[in-house]
């Protein structure tokens, strides 16, 4: 089971790389439908043995809600827009795994620094939750186009997921239910704003959004 | 009837109301659902509330414990349910205006009423849950259903403001979130079932048992986490374009409570957090910090502030500031920090209201194109003049004695930083705002104006706030005072702990 999980997130983190280094926006919903997908079997495989019909519901909805649901949202919102490609971000492709290969080093100190406590038998966990949220962020903060930044908000919550998985098993199921339900709220939300703001501006560049000063 | 049926109730009847208002045949019985459901439930809110607050000590619990209602909450709902009330008077002043400019569509009207039942719905989860966990959930709700709001007319600055609003609070409270499961993985050294492991009164029992480090860092994420819903800086930065571009009403629920909700969860956090670092004022001195910058962030924007709405968010992240230093400052800043929050939201709808019928006469919230407003309209003009001058602090209003007792806290506690930061910051707003506040009731009006006729409603909704505020300047009342003293005891860690048991009620 160890070696099951330890594939998983070293799979994780390369899902992040490749979500760094790519501009088709298509590639990227893909991406993160991927790591959505890992994330519900993730949730299975942590806690198989001890498997109550709490985790099969929690794994079962965030598989389907992030493996097929906000893919669904995003899709529909690029077909509108007709947008392809991220276009000049910030910071380029390249520079961005770089980035991201710099998160997972210091992902990986402090690591091994927190004095958290697992149920499972794997030192990788950890470090993989947190390349995963810091690569959240660096896509909010880095990326210009709107698509981008929600998908970045998705990463950022599916490292914080990961982190519940592993070190809160107590977390009653309706919280979770709750959780996962503000979610796919907020995604659909975000789609909803994008799909106005291309209609308004025509373009999805965020960075472009800068009426409002001071 | 029961006491657990009742906060089942007041959660209930609002998210069922938004529900019906989406289904009403016209505009004005949309806006008759809605305030029907606001006044229906603050009845009922004014029930519990005296429930709370006869006996000391009563909390309400329903669902297993999973909803309270103590001092603390009962005192917030307070606070909300006066402004909701409010503001949903002047909501349907404000749209009436717009109807008859045939600005409103009933669309717009049913997805305005649905939505603002709703929000009022989410912040009463905030304000009831005892589990933590669902108290974040109600927080992040209150995020997604006001997004709406903001753009209840589509424009690009309302869109740019909404998409703004939405992505730095949705990330911000996704630390809450990260913060919330780092302190329910602090609660593990003592073995806990699913059920009670989020619960406030749990964690507030067995704080001192709580992992020191663990849930020293979730306080950081907390802080940070709500600090961006509350609009504390650097975190503030969505909540001038969300409050300047939003219709008047929903900026002053935005002001007057969703940014005390938002601070409330941080009220939440902070008597475990000191329990659990042994007293050492740790936590209240990052929330005091916070505070303090904010503070000064929000007078250096105010100088230089040509629109009246932004001046007006920039003023309340001031005051929220000035909350958080309150309650970074523990004792009498605590009882201080509460005490401000219902007269700063009092006076900060207060503001909104006039600012959002000026603005809609005059067609701008330039202060330049506003100016005179007391010439154009006396009603709304004193409103506008009266407020700015309360939230400056001036003497005879009600935030004036409560920032004077949190300066008294700050001297108390031998604070020097705090308070020359505090005094400095106060001093410059105080210039900034009335440079701002003297031309806009004074100067000469830009046009040539024909005269307005006011109602009675909008007599009522300028005259009831400034009223109370001054009279709370004057006189507090022996209820409110014991009141906010019952609810300050809450997050003082001097308040013993032994109340959790003491007066349980189901």
């Amino acid at each position: 089971m160890e070696s099951a999980i330890e594939i998983m997130m070293i799979l994780l983190v390369l899902s992040d790389l490749a979500l760094l280094g790519q501009s088709r926006l298509r590639t990227c919903i893909s991406i993160v439908s991927f790591q959505g997908m890992l994330l519900g079997v993730f949730a299975f495989i942590s806690q198989i043995n001890v498997l109550t019909p709490r985790i099969i519901v929690i794994a079962g909805a965030s598989f389907v809600i992030k493996g097929f649901v906000f893919p669904y949202l995003l899709r529909r919102d690029i077909q509108e827009s007709g947008a392809q490609h991220e276009i000049d971000p910030f910071v380029g492709y390249i520079l961005s795994v770089l980035a991201g290969l710099v998160m997972l080093s210091f992902s990986l100190w402090l690591g091994g620094k927190l004095p958290l406590k697992t149920v499972l038998n794997t030192t990788l966990v950890v470090p993989a939750a947190l390349t995963t949220m810091l690569t959240g962020l660096f896509l909010i903060v880095g990326r210009k186009n709107a698509l981008t930044q929600c998908l970045g908000y998705i990463i950022l919550e599916n490292g914080i997921y990961i982190i519940g998985i592993v070190f809160v098993v107590e977390i009653p199921v309706l919280v979770e239910l709750g959780i996962l339900l503000d979610m796919f709220v907020a995604v659909l939300v975000m789609g909803i704003a994008i799909y106005h703001i291309n209609r308004e501006f025509d373009h999805l560049d965020a960075d472009r959004l800068n009426i409002l000063k001071g | 009837m029961s006491n657990g049926l009742l906060l089942w109730f007041l959660i209930l009847i609002p998210a069922v109301a938004g529900g019906v208002c989406v289904l009403m045949p016209s505009v004005k019985t949309a806006f008759a659902v809605m305030c029907t459901c606001v006044f229906s439930l603050s009845l009922l809110g004014v029930f519990a509330i005296n429930t709370v607050f006869m006996q000391s000590g009563t909390i309400l619990f329903a669902a297993s414990r999973w909803l309270f209602m103590d001092a603390l909450s009962a005192y917030n709902l307070f606070v909300m349910l006066i402004i909701f009330c409010l503001s949903s008077v002047y909501a349907c002043v404000y749209f009436a205006e717009e109807l008859r400019c045939k600005h409103l569509t009933l669309k717009q009207a049913r997805m305005f009423t649905c939505l603002w039942c709703e929000a009022l719905a989410a912040m009463m989860v905030v304000l009831l849950s005892n589990n933590l966990g669902i108290m974040w959930v109600g927080m992040e709700a209150t995020t997604l259903i006001t997004a709406f709001l903001i753009c209840v007319h589509v424009s690009r600055e309302s869109l740019e403001a909404m998409w703004k609003y939405i992505l730095i609070c949705s990330v911000g409270v996704a630390f809450a979130f990260l913060g919330t499961l780092l302190s329910a993985a602090a609660a593990k050294g003592f073995a806990l079932g699913a059920h009670d492991a989020l619960l406030w009164t749990t964690m507030r029992a067995h704080a001192a048992e709580l992992d020191p480090v663990l849930i020293r860092a979730a306080f950081i994420f907390l802080l940070v986490g709500y600090g961006t819903k509350a609009g504390l800086a650097p975190m503030h930065s969505w909540l001038p374009d969300a409050h300047s571009q939003s219709p008047a009403p929903v900026s002053a629920i935005f002001s007057g409570f969703m940014l005390n909700a938002a601070l409330y969860c941080i009220m939440r956090y902070v008597p475990i957090i000191e329990a659990a670092t042994g007293n050492t004022s740790w936590g209240l001195g990052l929330l005091a910090g916070f505070g303090l910058f904010s503070m000064i962030v929000a007078a250096a924007f105010i100088m230089f502030q040509n629109d009246l709405k932004r001046l007006l968010a920039y003023h309340s992240i001031e005051h929220l500031g000035i909350i958080a230093l309150g309650l970074g400052l523990g004792g009498l800043g605590t009882f201080a920090a509460l005490f401000h929050t219902l007269n700063h939201s009092l006076c900060k709808t207060l503001s909104f209201f006039a600012a959002g019928r000026l603005g809609q006469v005059l067609g701008s919230n330039d202060m330049e194109k506003m100016s005179g407003a007391l010439r154009v309209w006396p009603v709304w003009g004193l409103g506008i003049f009266c407020s700015l001058l309360a939230l400056l602090g001036i003497a005879p209003f009600a935030l004036f004695i409560s920032e004077f007792q949190i300066l008294k806290a700050a001297i108390d506690s031998n604070s020097v930083v705090a308070l020359v930061v505090f005094l400095v910051g106060a001093g410059v707003v105080f210039v900034g705002a009335l440079g701002h506040a003297i031309p806009l009731a004074w100067g000469t009006p830009h046009e040539s104006f024909r005269p307005l006729k006011t109602t009675f409603v909008e007599c009522v909704l300028v005259i009831f706030p400034l009223a109370v505020l001054l009279a709370l300047g004057l006189w507090m009342p022996g209820p409110l005072h014991t009141a906010i003293n019952a609810a300050a005891d809450i997050i003082r860690t001097t308040g013993s702990v032994t109340y959790i048991s003491a007066g349980v009620i189901q």
